[in-house]
Parts: structure tokens; C-alpha cells; sequence
């Protein structure tokens, strides 16, 4: 059965002579593993397509007697320019990809898959060349693990619930998944600091649109302590040490 | 299936080779069981051979029985152009066109975050002091059009600008032979942005 839908594409693996097994983010299954025979002779069914961060429209065979799906052909819809031209969007973008790649769900919800699909786009058309800092690369992260089911609770205390509570004198413990009022702390719990403009500034940023994100600036001692939190929070829930990390901190 | 020890030895060697699975190794073992003792010898030593005779040489990276290596010793070829390539096959690639004359520079492959490849990985430091100790006029860069290959293709520009080297890129646009109604949007611009002037 062929299905023709959009993909993005997170990895790939060249297999054998000429085929290659590919990594795709797509709008109704979520991650899926395809494999495009002859990808890399064909000129007319995957023209220079099968390469990480290109948005793809593509048809996908499903076939009963094996796991893997067959990409019968694709077609480039976008291959995000500002990427392949700039360093610090080329990090950025690697980022994020590696961790869709690593956390993204194979099954589940289509609305799920829909919501983190149109977030990837979102986030690598609102890449500007030379506007990429670390302060964009913690609330990319951010928004990436809110899409994958993983939203801190910034806005109320996460043990008397009282909203706007934990923003007057705040903690963020990661173990119960946001932010703490300093009434609701216990000498035992592990949460650390945060300052009330920090919490205002990741909640506000998961509100606004992804291309706006840029215009958010932490710096000092807010981008401190933000970038501990949200890597934290994504180390205890999703578990990833991403490689490409250590590319993107040296970037900064 | 249970084989003898030495059968299933040579089979998990042959499935750590890139794109050989189980199956496909099974057959290679088998293939060379019945083959001449003779034909198992020679590849036997070509392949410990390899690993002993080939180096890197010390100028432009790529593989060679010598060091220097050949090209790099060849006087008829322009030492003020290089040629900056991923690796050792797109070097011959390069060459087998007949269209360059000058000498190379081989990474060792491309930026690639996602692998843990950053630019201390990469040959880079090499190709900056080469292009000013030995006064460089040109450097084409001809890492592939990839995301990756752009990607370390405009860090390299970056690096290297200071030097003053004339900094060019490989077109990428229409391959000969193609067909403008199956290739993608951006293969069609990129044609028309780099067209040229017929002569």
C-alpha cells in the first residue's frame, strides 16, 4: 500500500551498492525507517533528496513481508538554505534533528505526530544566518521537549498548584517536573534556583511563535541557570546525551 | 545453522564490513571455501597488505604507497591550486575528469555534529598553514553539495578568508544527461543562478 506524505529527514545510512536506509519525520506515523533502493544512482526518483534536514514529499510502500518500508520516490520541498550556510544554524539544526532522531515516537497519536512534525519545520525555516546563539539553542530545546509530550510546569507551583506561586520566589525541580514555591520545598528535595525573570521568560517562550523565539535574548546569569534547567529536565525525562552537543556548546 | 568454529569466525569478520549482513556474508564464506587455496591466499595477503603498505601523505592526506605521494611530487602540476575533497575517493573522482591540474588537500571527511565530528576531527588546521606557508593563490573547494559538505564548505571559506587566497566553490546545478522535468526545485535554481555565457 503506498502512502504519499511529507517527511523530513533526520538521518540516513548508506546500504550496500547503491541503496540507502533513511530516518524521517513525517506528519502521520512519526519516525519512520524507510529504505530507498538504488537511492544513490537514481537520478530521477530521489534527485539529490536523501540528505539530512531536506523536507521531502514522498510515497511509502508499506511491505507485509518485511518491518521496513520502501521509499518508492521523493520530491524536494525544502532544503532550509540559512542550514547549509551558516555554522551556527548548521548546529542548531543538527541539534535538534539528532534529538527528534533519538526521542521521536515510531507510534502513537497522529496529532502527536503532526504537532512535532509542523515544530521541526517551524524551527529550521525560522533559522536566521547569524542570529544563532545559545540562548536560541536553550529555548529550541525547550519547545522540542514540549512537543514531545515533555512541557516543564512553569506557570504553578508543582505541589500546591497555586498559579503564579512558584514565580515569586521560584525552585525548579526536575524529579517532579517544574517549578517549586519556596513554601513547598522540602530540605530533601533537589531543586535548584531559579530567578523569577528566568521563569517568566522560558514560560513566555512557550507560548510564542518559533520564528519570534530570536527576539528572546537570556544572557549572564538567566542563561545560566535556564540551560541547566532545560538540560536537566531533558537528561532526567528523555535520557539523551546528544553527541552533536559538544559542536553546538563550542559554537557559543 | 551450526558450521565449524573456523566458517563462523570468518563469517562474524565478514559481517563487520559496511552493507554485508548475515546472508550475504554466509554466501562470501561459503564462496571462498570453495574457492582456489590460491585465491584465498592472495586476498588473504592483499588484505593485510593494504593495512601494511598504504599511508597518508604527509602534504595532501589522501592514501599512497609513498609520502610525499605522487601527485604531490609531480612538478608538471600547479602547486598554487588546491583542491579541497572529503576524501581519498573524491580525490580520484576529481582526477579522473582531467579538468584540475593543480594538487589536493583530503579532510577526511565532512562536519557532522550528529557523529561527533567537529574541526579538530578534520585535516583543517593542516590545509590553513599549508595555504600560507606555501603561498596559495586558489583553493577550490569540492567537499559535496550535501548539507554537511555546504556546511564545511562555508566554515573552511570563513577560516581561510584571512589569508587573502582566491576562495572557489564546485558549481552544482543539472548533471549532463538530466532531465529538468524530475530534478528538484533546488537543483533547477541553483542551474540558473550559476549559469554561464555560451562560448
Amino acid at each position: 500500500m503506498t502512502n504519499n506524505t511529507e517527511a523530513l529527514v533526520l538521518r540516513f545510512v548508506d546500504y550496500g551498492e547503491s541503496d540507502r536506509i533513511v530516518h524521517l519525520l513525517t506528519p502521520d506515523r512519526g519516525r519512520v525507517a524507510a529504505i530507498a533502493k538504488g537511492a544513490r544512482r537514481s537520478q530521477k526518483r530521489f534527485p539529490g533528496t536523501l540528505d539530512i534536514f531536506n523536507h521531502l514529499k514522498i510515497q511509502l510502500n508499506r511491505r507485509s513481508s518485511s518491518g521496513m518500508q520502501r521509499l518508492e520516490g521523493a520530491k524536494l520541498l525544502n532544503l532550509f538554505p540559512p542550514v547549509r550556510r551558516d555554522l551556527g544554524c548548521f548546529g542548531l539544526a543538527c541539534y535538534l534533528i539528532e534529538m527528534l532522531d533519538r526521542a521521536a515516537p515510531e507510534g502513537g497519536g497522529a496529532r502527536d505526530h503532526e504537532r512535532l512534525f509542523d515544530f521541526a519545520l517551524d524551527a529550521l525555516s525560522s533559522l536566521v544566518a547569524g542570529r544563532v546563539d545559545r540562548s536560541l539553542r536553550v529555548l529550541y530545546e525547550l519547545r522540542a521537549l514540549a512537543c514531545l509530550g515533555f512541557k516543564p510546569e512553569l506557570d504553578s507551583c508543582v505541589r500546591c498548584g497555586v498559579p503564579e506561586c512558584g514565580q515569586l520566589s521560584p525552585y525548579f525541580l526536575v524529579s517532579e517536573g517544574g517549578t517549586l514555591c519556596a513554601p513547598c520545598r522540602r530540605p530533601q528535595d533537589a531543586a535548584t534556583a531559579l530567578s523569577r525573570g528566568t521563569v517568566r521568560m522560558l514560560s513566555r517562550s512557550l507560548t510564542m511563535p518559533i520564528g519570534s523565539l530570536s527576539r528572546l535574548s537570556m544572557g549572564g546569569k538567566m542563561l545560566e541557570e535556564a540551560d541547566r534547567a532545560i538540560r536537566n529536565f531533558q537528561r532526567f525525562y528523555l535520557g539523551l546525551e546528544l553527541r552533536s552537543q559538544q559542536f553546538v556548546d563550542r559554537l557559543s | 545453522m551450526v558450521v565449524p568454529a573456523p566458517i563462523e569466525r570468518l563469517i562474524e569478520n565478514l559481517r563487520r564490513l559496511p552493507g554485508i549482513g548475515e546472508k550475504s556474508a554466509t554466501r562470501l564464506a561459503f564462496y571462498l571455501l570453495a574457492a582456489p587455496q590460491g585465491f584465498a591466499d592472495e586476498l588473504a595477503s592483499a588484505i593485510s597488505r593494504v593495512k601494511r603498505d598504504v599511508v597518508f601523505c604527509e602534504i595532501c592526506f589522501d592514501m599512497s604507497e609513498s609520502s610525499p605521494c605522487r601527485l604531490c611530487q609531480d612538478k608538471s602540476r600547479n602547486p598554487k591550486q588546491i583542491c579541497v575533497v572529503e576524501e581519498p575517493a573524491d580525490r580520484a573522482a576529481v582526477e579522473a575528469s582531467g579538468s584540475f591540474r593543480g594538487l589536493y588537500h583530503v579532510l577526511g571527511g565532512t562536519l557532522a555534529p550528529i557523529d561527533g565530528i567537529g574541526p579538530e576531527d578534520l585535516r583543517i588546521a593542516e590545509l590553513e598553514a599549508r595555504v600560507r606557508d606555501k603561498g596559495a593563490e586558489e583553493v577550490v573547494i569540492a567537499t559535496n553539495p550535501t548539507a554537511e559538505g555546504d556546511a564545511t564548505a562555508h566554515f573552511l571559506a570563513d577560516r581561510l578568508r584571512s589569508t587573502g587566497v582566491r576562495l572557489t566553490r564546485i558549481a552544482s546545478g543539472m548533471p549532463l544527461g538530466g532531465d529538468l522535468e524530475y530534478a528538484d526545485r533546488v537543483t533547477v535554481g541553483r542551474s540558473f543562478d550559476y549559469r554561464r555565457d555560451i562560448e
